[in-house]
């Protein structure tokens, strides 16, 4: 559910009220753009999904319902012009790791970062070796920290595909790091 | 939560993900230009019916809507004539910088010559330089005309903030006054304000005063 100003927004927004959808442009333009990256991987094609996704939450805001949960809405729009550019492409961009700080610029035990960075490349490196939908729930549930629900709204499948796929993708990360 | 669930949640506090793009300006451009097809689709569905008639009623009046920006409490209409202008009269009434119910912002910290309550807001007088500040709210929204080919306008950023410029002559409403002459002004948000720059400078430099403003 959203907030009682976030309803009222959205209630403005689709009355054709350019501030209010201005405000929820600003307050969902990084999320969107977060979604989208994860998904497709490459910057240009996650400005573009979420500038596209905003566009047409806009032309649909008349058929959103009241009360129903706003960022999932948004998102499912998102996500799905990400996917489509990912398609097109035909390949999806892999997501990489930020360039560390030195250890011991940040105190840390430059044995323990070494290690720490070389176990989060083989994990990410296993997450990019997935299938997309399995990559897509744990990149929704995980990178994005959406619920359930939201992750089964964003991708546009059922709660319960949500938690098969989970824990299948989850088992084949355990195998493919052991 | 297992401990691999936990390390993918730790693994995307170090994804390389780059800084969100600003994309308030091109999503609000594209909702406009689409919007202005719309119009234009239902306008010519009735100019069908009424074209002559309208065209004979109102000789010389007609100053249509061709595009039109939007930013917090400002809306920038391009159209293909100015209506009459006239220039500014009086800013308002003389107050002392700290009586405004809200923190006035500042470029570079430098205190106005002046502060003027007026115009539902507040203006701050610099020599060479005008800074508007108007908090939002209803009956609060600044309107601007300017003439199509003749003068630019586009968005811009200030910092981060949604901005637009208009370099050239155009009209200003003010809330609840008559339309005048402005020269190049850059309107921008910050918070709850809407600010308006307006000085004989070009769209760097007035974007360079604008990120002073504090």
């Amino acid at each position: 559910m959203q907030t009682p100003g976030e309803e009222a927004l959205i209630e403005r927004a689709s009355r054709g009220d350019p501030t209010a959808f201005e405000e929820l442009v600003l307050a969902y333009q990084s999320l969107a753009f977060r979604t989208a990256f994860v998904i497709a991987g490459d910057a240009a094609d996650a400005e573009e999904a979420a500038q596209d996704g905003f566009v047409k939450a806009h032309r649909a805001l008349g058929r959103f319902r009241p009360g129903e949960p706003f960022r999932p809405w948004l998102l499912a729009i998102v996500a799905n012009e990400a996917r489509n550019r990912r398609r097109a492409r035909g390949r999806r961009a892999a997501l990489v790791l930020r360039a560390e700080a030195e250890p011991r610029a940040s105190g840390e035990d430059p044995e323990e970062a070494a290690l720490g960075s070389e176990r989060r490349e083989r994990l990410l490196t296993a997450v990019e070796g997935l299938r997309d939908d399995d990559r897509d729930v744990l990149a929704c549930r995980y990178f994005l920290d959406l619920s359930e629900e939201e992750t089964a709204a964003a991708l546009g499948i059922a709660r319960g595909t949500v938690k098969s796929r989970t824990h299948r993708a989850l088992s084949r990360l355990q195998e493919e790091l052991r | 939560m297992t401990d691999l669930e936990l390390e993918l949640r730790d693994l995307a506090a170090h994804l390389d993900v780059p800084p969100a793009p600003h994309l308030l300006g091109v999503v609000l451009a594209r909702v406009a230009s689409r919007r202005r097809r719309r119009r234009g689709l239902i306008f010519a569905v009735a100019i069908g019916f009424a074209a002559l008639a309208v065209a004979f009623a109102v000789p010389g009046s007609r100053a249509s809507l061709l595009r039109f920006f939007h930013l917090g409490g400002a809306t920038v209409t391009l159209v293909d004539s100015l209506p009459p202008l006239e220039s500014r009269g009086s800013l308002g009434q003389p107050i002392p910088l700290g009586s405004a119910p809200f923190r006035l912002l500042l470029p570079s910290e430098r205190r106005p010559q002046q502060v003027y309550a007026g115009d539902g807001g507040y203006w701050l007088r610099y020599p060479g330089l005008l800074l508007f500040e108007l908090e939002s709210g209803p009956g609060t929204e600044i309107i601007k005309k300017a003439a199509l080919g003749k003068t630019d306008v586009e968005y811009v950023d200030v910092d981060g903030e949604p901005g637009i410029w208009i370099g050239g002559r155009h009209a200003v409403y003010l809330p609840g006054g008559k339309p005048r002459a402005a020269g190049h002004v850059l309107i921008w948000k910050h918070d709850r304000l809407t600010l308006r720059l307006e000085a004989a400078v070009g769209r760097e430099q007035a974007l360079g005063i604008a990120r002073s403003v504090r």
